[in-house]
C-alpha cells in the first residue's frame, strides 16, 4: 500500500519536474532563436543612433538599406549550404572560396552557348566538387577542415592552369548580348525596382533549408550524425549518404553565390569567392549553430547573415578598412565560440 | 571522537547542484576522515556521479559549503581541486591511448635537463608509480598496447603520482578479474594506512562490505544515511537505495519456443573467431558466455552487419542473410545493443525520443516528410513499459542517469521491433531496480516470439535469462549447456576452460 503511493508521489513529481523542465527548455530555445535577430536589432540600432548623433551618414537612406540585405543576401547563401556541412558534425567546407570562383569562370566561358546551359554546366561542376568532398569525408573518414582547405587549393591551381591567371569578361565572352544581360541579370534583377533576385533566393533557400533540417527524415538522420556519428552509425543511418549529401548542399549554394558574386563584378576572377568561408561561419555560429554538430537552425543562420551585411555597413560608414573589419569579424567569431562553449558547460552539456 | 574530527579530510556541508529542470545534488552533507574508506552507494540517478562531480571542480556553480583538512575551499575548476589534493579515477579512462606509459604517468610534469626532456628520470618515475600499484610493465608501451586491467591501475598510479589527500574511486572494479580486484584492495589498504581518505563508489556491495569503514547512501539526490559498514547488513543497505525490499530477482515464466529462425554455419572473422555454428528459435534466448577477449563482441557485430565475415553464412527464417552494414541487417530484422552506450549507442545531446526513434526513421516518413508525431505513441509506450525516469520524451539523454540511458538503448531497438535481436552487456553498470525492468523486458520480447541472443560477463543474468548458453573460448564455441546445467559455478567453470585462471567475477 506503502508502495503504490509513494509509486503515485512519485510520479506526480516526475510530471510536475516534466512540465518545468520542457517549458523552460521550449523558452531557451525561443529566447535562443530570437536572440540572433535581437542582436541584429541593436546593430540597427547602433547605426540609427550613430546617424542621428552625425558619426555616419547615409545609414537610413532606402538604398543603404538595400545595401545592406544584398551583401547579408550573399553570404547568407552560401551560409544556409555551409550550415549543413556544420549541422552533420563537420565543422565546415573550406572548398567554397574557390568553388565559388570556379564556378562563375565555367559559366562566363559557357556564356557564348547560351545562359541556361552555363549556368546548368556551372551547378552541376558545383555538385561534383560537393560530391567529392562529401565522398572522401564520410567514406574515408578524412579531416573536413584539412580535405577541403587542400581542395581550395588544388581548385585554384586548376583554375590558374586553366585560364593562365587571366581573368575573364562576360561582354568578351558571350555569343550575344542576351546571355550577358542575363548573366548580369543574376545579381541586378531586381523586383518591383526594389528586392534583389538574391535576397530573393535566399529566402527560397531559407524556407527551403529549414523544412529539410526539421521535417524531413534526411534532416533526422543529419542530426542524428551531427550528434554523435557512430551512434547514428549503429542505428542503422547510412552516414555516409547522409555526409555527401551534406557537402553536396554545400557546394549547391556555394555555386548559386558563385554565380551571383560573378554577376556582382562582371569578371571571372580566382579572388572572387575569397573571404566567404569565413563570413558563412561566422554568420552560422553568430546564428546559435554549434560547430559541434547537430544543434542550431537554419532560421538562426538567417539572423547571422543579417548581422554580418549589418556589421560590415556601419564599419564601412564609420570608415572603417577592409583589414581592420576583417580584425573586428574575427574577434567576434572568437567570443561567440567562447560564449557557446561555456554556456554549454554551465548546462552541463558539454559531453562528447 | 575529537581524536577523528582532527581527522577529519573532507567536509561537504548542505552542497546542492541544479540542472536545468532537476535538483542533482539536493542539499547534501557528508564527511570523510583521513585514512577511512567511505563507500558512496546509490543507484543509477541518485546523484553521487553528480556529487563526486562536485568534488573534482567540474562545476562553478553548486551551492554549500566544501572544506578540505578544516579549511574552506572553492572547488570551480579541475585545477584548484588537484590544487587542495582531491585525486579522481573514473570508470572510463583518462589515459591517451597513442603515448607511452611514462608520458601519460607524468603528463604536465615531465622531468627535465635544461630545456630537454630527463628520459631516463622519467622512466624511472614512471617504474616507481607503477610499482606502487603493483605492475611490472616496460613504461615506454603506448598505452593502446596494454590490457584494459593494466591501464586501469596505470590509471590509479597517475593520479597517485599527484599525492592526493583524497581519493574519489568511480567503479574502479567495473573491468577488473577477480586477481585484480584483490590487487586493487591491497593498493586502497595502503593508502588507507598512510592517511589517505578513499571515497569507493561501487554498485557491488561485497566490495563495499570487504573495503569500506563507512557506508553512504542516497536516493534520488539526498542523501539517506550514513552507517558504519560493521552496524549494517546487506540488505538494508539495498533498502536504503531502492527505497524497497527488493523480491525475488528472476521469476521463471512458461516459455513457448518455436521453429528455428536464426542459423549461423561456419562463420569466422579471422584472427578474432572461428567456425562458429548455432541455430537459435523463435522465443528463445540464446546466452553467450565467454571472458573477455574471447570474441563474444567481435561475434555481434558481424552478426550485425557491422563488419565482414570472412567465411560461412547466415540465415534468417530459412534465407540467406546478406548485408553490407547495419541498415541492411535491420531492414531483414536483426537489431544490435552495443556494449558501449556512451560512444556508440546514444546521441547524449539528443532528446530520448530522438534517439528511441532513431532507428525507425525511415518507417515515420511518408513523402520525405518525417512525422515524430507519429513515433509519439510508441515512445510513451516504451517509456512507460521501461519505468524511464523523467519520464519525459523531450529530455537530453546524457542528462539521465546511467540506468535510465541503458534502458533508452533497450527502448531504441524495442522500437525497431526486431525479428533476432543481439544484446550486448544489456545491463553493465546499472543499479538493481534498473537492471530488473531491462531484464523483464527482455524476458517479455523473448515471450513474443524475438530470437534473443544475450552477451554477457554477468552470470547471474546468464543463468536467469538464458534457455541455453554457448561457452565461447578463445574465439571457439567450446561447449553448450541447457539451463537445467547452467549455474554460476558451471558457467565460471567452462568459460575459463576448467583451468579457473583469472576468474571474471559474476556481478549483482
Amino acid at each position: 500500500m506503502a508502495d503504490s503511493q509513494e509509486k503515485t508521489a512519485r510520479a506526480a513529481a516526475a510530471r510536475d519536474k516534466d512540465r518545468r523542465s520542457t517549458g523552460s527548455s521550449a523558452a531557451g530555445r525561443l529566447v535562443s532563436s530570437a536572440g540572433v535577430y535581437g542582436i541584429a536589432a541593436i546593430f540597427l540600432l547602433v547605426g540609427v543612433l550613430l546617424q542621428l548623433t552625425g558619426v555616419i551618414h547615409g545609414f537610413l537612406s532606402v538604398q543603404n538599406m538595400l545595401n545592406i540585405v544584398d551583401a547579408a543576401a550573399l553570404v547568407g547563401i552560401v551560409a544556409v549550404g555551409m550550415a549543413f556541412v556544420t549541422y552533420s558534425g563537420n565543422f565546415a567546407d573550406m572548398s567554397v572560396p574557390t568553388t565559388m570562383g570556379f564556378t562563375g569562370y565555367v559559366c562566363i566561358e559557357l556564356l557564348r552557348y547560351g545562359f541556361i546551359p552555363a549556368v546548368i554546366v556551372a551547378l552541376l561542376l558545383g555538385l561534383l566538387i560537393g560530391f567529392m568532398n562529401g565522398y572522401v569525408i564520410g567514406k574515408f573518414k578524412a579531416n573536413p577542415i584539412i580535405w577541403t582547405l587542400a581542395v581550395n587549393y588544388v581548385t585554384m591551381g586548376v583554375i590558374r592552369l586553366i585560364w593562365v591567371n587571366k581573368q575573364i569578361y562576360p561582354d568578351m565572352r558571350g555569343s550575344g548580348q542576351t546571355a550577358v544581360a542575363l548573366f548580369d541579370g543574376i545579381y541586378r534583377l531586381r523586383f518591383f525596382n526594389l528586392i534583389g533576385l538574391p535576397v530573393v533566393i535566399l529566402v527560397i533557400l531559407v524556407i527551403a533549408g529549414q523544412f529539410v533540417m526539421t521535417k524531413t527524415s534526411f534532416g533526422a538522420k543529419l542530426k542524428l550524425t551531427g550528434s554523435s556519428l557512430r551512434a547514428a552509425k549503429l542505428s542503422g543511418i547510412n552516414v555516409e549518404r547522409v555526409i555527401i549529401s551534406a557537402f553536396v548542399l554545400t557546394a549547391f549554394t556555394a555555386t548559386i553565390g558563385g554565380l551571383a558574386v560573378t554577376s556582382l563584378s562582371r569578371v571571372g576572377a580566382w579572388y572572387n569567392g575569397a573571404g566567404y568561408d569565413f563570413k558563412a561561419v561566422t554568420a552560422i555560429v553568430i546564428g546559435g549553430m554549434t560547430l559541434a554538430g547537430g544543434r542550431g537552425s537554419i532560421l538562426g543562420v538567417l539572423g547571422g547573415a543579417l548581422i554580418i551585411g549589418l556589421l560590415n555597413n556601419v564599419l564601412t560608414l564609420l570608415g572603417v578598412g577592409t583589414f581592420s573589419q576583417d580584425m573586428i569579424r574575427g574577434a567576434i567569431f572568437i567570443v561567440v565560440v567562447g560564449i557557446n562553449a561555456k554556456s554549454l558547460r554551465s548546462l552541463g552539456r558539454d559531453d562528447a | 571522537m575529537s581524536e577523528r574530527e582532527i581527522g577529519l579530510a573532507l567536509e561537504m556541508k548542505r552542497v546542492s547542484k541544479r540542472f536545468p529542470g532537476t535538483i542533482a545534488v539536493d542539499d547534501v552533507s557528508f564527511e570523510v576522515f583521513a585514512g577511512e574508506v567511505h563507500a558512496l552507494v546509490g543507484e543509477n540517478g541518485a546523484g553521487k556521479s553528480t556529487l563526486m562531480k562536485v568534488l573534482a571542480g567540474s562545476f562553478d556553480d553548486y551551492t554549500g559549503q566544501i572544506s578540505v583538512k578544516g579549511s574552506d575551499v572553492k572547488l570551480h575548476s579541475p585545477p584548484e581541486a588537484k590544487k587542495h589534493g582531491i585525486g579522481m579515477i573514473y570508470q572510463e579512462l583518462s589515459l591517451a591511448r597513442p603515448i607511452s606509459i611514462t608520458e601519460n604517468l607524468l603528463a604536465g610534469r615531465l622531468p627535465k635537463k635544461g630545456i630537454f626532456l630527463d628520459k631516463g628520470r622519467a622512466r624511472s618515475q614512471a617504474r616507481e608509480l607503477l610499482a606502487r600499484v603493483g605492475l611490472d610493465l616496460d613504461p615506454d608501451l603506448p598505452i593502446e598496447d596494454i590490457s584494459q586491467h593494466e591501464a586501469q591501475l596505470v590509471e590509479i598510479a597517475k593520479v597517485l603520482g599527484n599525492g592526493p589527500g583524497i581519493l574519489v574511486m568511480d567503479e574502479p572494479t567495473s573491468a577488473l578479474s577477480r586477481e585484480e580486484v584483490d590487487r586493487l584492495f591491497e593498493i586502497i589498504l595502503s593508502l588507507k594506512n598512510r592517511g589517505i581518505a578513499v571515497v569507493y563508489i561501487s554498485h557491488h556491495l561485497p566490495e563495499i562490505f570487504r573495503i569500506a569503514d563507512r557506508v553512504t547512501v542516497m536516493r534520488d539526490g539526498k542523501k539517506i544515511a550514513t552507517k558504519n559498514v560493521a552496524d549494517v547488513s546487506r540488505e538494508e543497505i539495498v533498502q536504503m537505495m531502492v527505497g524497497r525490499s527488493v523480491k525475488e530477482f528472476y521469476k521463471r515464466d512458461e516459455r513457448k519456443i518455436g521453429e528455428i529462425r536464426f542459423k549461423v554455419s561456419g562463420l569466422s572473422r579471422f584472427g578474432f573467431f572461428h567456425d562458429i555454428s548455432f541455430e537459435a528459435r523463435r522465443g528463445e534466448t540464446l546466452g553467450i558466455c565467454g571472458l573477455s577477449g574471447a570474441g563474444r563482441s567481435e561475434l555481434a557485430k558481424v552478426l550485425a552487419g557491422l563488419d565482414a565475415a570472412d567465411e560461412g553464412a547466415i540465415e534468417l527464417d530459412g534465407k540467406p542473410v546478406k548485408s553490407r552494414n547495419m541498415a541492411e541487417a535491420l531492414e531483414q530484422g536483426i537489431a544490435y545493443l552495443t556494449e558501449d552506450r556512451k560512444l556508440e549507442g546514444l546521441a547524449l545531446r539528443l532528446a530520448l525520443n530522438e534517439n528511441v526513434l532513431a532507428p525507425i526513421v525511415d518507417r515515420l516518413t511518408s513523402a520525405a516528410v518525417y512525422s515524430k508525431a507519429k513515433g509519439a505513441p510508441l515512445v510513451a509506450r516504451l517509456i512507460e513499459e521501461l519505468a524511464i525516469y523523467p519520464p519525459d520524451p523531450e529530455r537530453t539523454v546524457g542528462n539521465l542517469s546511467g540506468g535510465n540511458q541503458q534502458k533508452v538503448l533497450l527502448a531504441k531497438w524495442l522500437a525497431s521491433g526486431p525479428k533476432v535481436l543481439i544484446l550486448d552487456e544489456p545491463t553493465r553498470g546499472v543499479d538493481i531496480g534498473a537492471k530488473m525492468t531491462i531484464h523483464a523486458s527482455i524476458e517479455k520480447l523473448a515471450r513474443e516470439g524475438c530470437t534473443v541472443l544475450l552477451i554477457s560477463s554477468d552470470l547471474p543474468e546468464l543463468v536467469g535469462l538464458s534457455d541455453r548458453v554457448m561457452i565461447m573460448r578463445k574465439g571457439h564455441f567450446t561447449r553448450e549447456m541447457s539451463f537445467e546445467e547452467c549455474s554460476e559455478e558451471s558457467l565460471l567453470l567452462a568459460a575459463n576452460g576448467e583451468a579457473g585462471q583469472g576468474l571474471a567475477e559474476g556481478r549483482a
